[in-house]
């Protein structure tokens, strides 16, 4: 079957020899190494993905890895590409894509950095988002113990109405 | 603009908070710096209203999530339910009855006209004209009449629309009651119609986004379609049964706060089309996926992704679920309109306005905190 998503998978993937699939109509998934994150990036939005949805993170803490998914839409072909990428649990670090989507990625890359502690090369400001008062924590981490937090943080011992909270 | 006009006189910079106690604002603030009358530059500081939603979900089964999917915004519960349940339906292959699909745009555009007209009450207070405000929530009062007979909850409908279908079947006369509600609302669209020349005065010309900075500062919506955008989530990737129905895309060229707010108009008007359409063609039948039919408690959610988008009052909503074959979604991103609108665009259009027109472009944006702190 020949479709417009079937026939730009196909574009994409013998420019930057990245793996794909079409999931259904309107919808692509890329996957690629952080190192071709940029370049791929551009391609796409010269291509008329002007529009980034979001980007999110997964931790995936039995493989080690964070997966950034990049989630772009055409308002010219009507299809959202995802492109994922994944990089390593113990030194997250990754190129910002500010220089692509500008503001609308600063802000997406911003709430990463804070809830999973990725770091954006290259993005300008990086300064906590939702939470305030809290100092190299993030939240949204798979091996995150929010009860252990929030005991620690919040909670006093001494206090007899809150020393329940330690069991 | 601030680079035309004079300096302003030694000692008239000061730093001005706007929100989060102030009371057009929301749980929301907006740090502004200011020189005389103008802003000269504006941050924004969210988090009051940061719950966690995202890593909540991972903690919970679908069934249980379709109700937390309510909070996600307090102004609009049951399209943020729709799009949660879209998500779980995809992820996990449901087919959905017809009828249900149809209850479920019903009560979506339900919701939207609801929002919207908050979205009108609010703004009209923002420009000073308070009679717009008090219609807006007493005509408010109708809908949440109907969300009572029809969800059992006024606000909240508790996770009404959830994996599956929904809840509840309409109860005996609910479609009468639906038709006398809208009767209702074309009324009070007519009396927002008749234009309050303060509003107009305050709103025109005022906290204008040109068609590519929106595109740029990732705007979506309304706001970007007072920008001269034709773009409808609805239209573009029709999900349930907008396919089948016959409505139109409202758009602005000038895109100050004036359009915004007009596009909100139309766009009820669009609504009561939509709803009269779909209960005009209401098939018979189940309202949920048999299986469904009692609360799944134990589900297990296949491995693999889906991103879902859905056009809800404020603009695009996403859900970005990955399940690893557990009882619970292993990931749930939630893709909010306000977040952009709340943060870049704000502090975009904040830039150079005058102190007296911060209400008015901060609520022509049609802002709600919840589902940007999420």
């Amino acid at each position: 079957m020949d479709t417009k998503e079937t026939g730009l998978l196909d574009e994409i993937k013998s420019k930057f020899k990245v793996d794909g699939r079409v999931q259904r109509e309107q919808r692509i998934w890329i996957s690629t190494d952080g190192s071709k994150l940029m370049e791929v990036c551009k391609w796409l939005k010269d291509g008329g993905f002007t529009h980034l949805s979001a980007i999110s993170a997964t931790d995936w803490l039995k493989d080690g890895k964070y997966e950034l998914t990049y989630h772009l839409w055409s308002y010219d072909d009507n299809i959202l590409v995802t492109v994922k990428t994944k990089i390593d649990r113990k030194n997250p670090s990754i190129d910002s894509v500010v220089p692509v989507w500008e503001e609308n990625a600063q802000i997406h890359e911003r709430e990463l950095h804070e809830l999973f502690g990725v770091k954006f090369k290259g993005n300008p400001d990086l300064s906590p988002l939702f939470l305030e008062d809290q100092e190299d924590v993030h939240p949204f981490r798979k091996d995150f113990n929010w009860r252990e937090h929030v005991r620690e943080k919040f909670y006093n011992k001494e206090n007899e109405r809150e020393a329940v909270y330690y069991d | 603009m601030i680079d035309e006009m004079e300096p302003a006189p030694k000692g008239t910079d000061y730093d001005l908070y706007f929100g989060p106690a102030h009371p057009g604002s929301g749980n929301f603030g907006v740090k502004l710096k200011v020189a005389g009358e103008i802003v000269v530059s504006a941050r924004a500081d969210p988090g009051y209203l940061h719950r966690g939603f995202e890593k909540l979900m991972e903690y919970r089964t679908p069934i249980q999530n379709a109700v937390l999917s309510d909070r996600l915004c307090v102004l609009e519960p049951l399209n943020w339910n729709l799009v949660h349940a879209e998500a779980v339906d995809e992820l996990m292959d449901i087919d959905v009855p017809e009828r249900a699909k149809y209850i479920r745009v019903i009560m979506a555009e339900l919701s939207r006209i609801q929002s919207h007209i908050i979205w009108y009450g609010v703004f009209s207070l923002g420009t000073g004209f308070d009679t717009g405000f008090k219609m807006a929530f007493g005509y408010r009062d109708y809908i949440l009449d109907l969300f009572e007979l029809i969800t059992g909850g006024r606000v909240y409908p508790a996770g009404y629309i959830c994996p599956g279908g929904v809840r509840r079947d309409f109860p005996n006369g609910a479609r009468d009651k639906i038709l006398k509600v809208l009767d209702k609302m074309g009324e009070m669209i007519k009396l927002e119609e008749l234009e309050n020349p303060a509003l107009g005065a305050r709103a025109k010309g005022v906290g204008i986004l040109k068609v590519k900075d929106a595109i740029r500062l990732g705007a979506t919506g309304p706001v970007l379609r007072g920008s001269g955008m034709k773009t409808d989530v609805r239209k573009d990737e029709p999900y349930e049964i907008y396919d089948r129905l016959d409505f139109e895309v409202p758009v602005r060229k000038e895109g100050d706060a004036y359009a915004r707010y007009w596009i909100g108009i139309e766009e009820m008007k669009q609504s009561i089309k939509i709803i009269k359409q779909a209960l005009k063609e209401l098939p018979e039948g189940e309202v949920i996926d048999p299986s469904w039919k009692k609360p799944k408690l134990s589900v297990k959610i296949p491995k693999g992704e889906v991103y879902v988008r859905n056009e809800v009052a404020r603009g695009e909503a996403a859900v970005y679920m990955v399940g690893d074959g557990g009882s619970k979604p292993y990931r749930c991103k939630i893709r909010g309109p306000d977040f952009l609108h709340m943060i870049p665009v704000l502090e975009y259009l904040l830039k150079g306005a005058q102190i007296a027109d911060v209400p008015a472009i901060y609520w022509s944006l049609n802002i709600c905190p919840a589902d940007m702190d999420r």
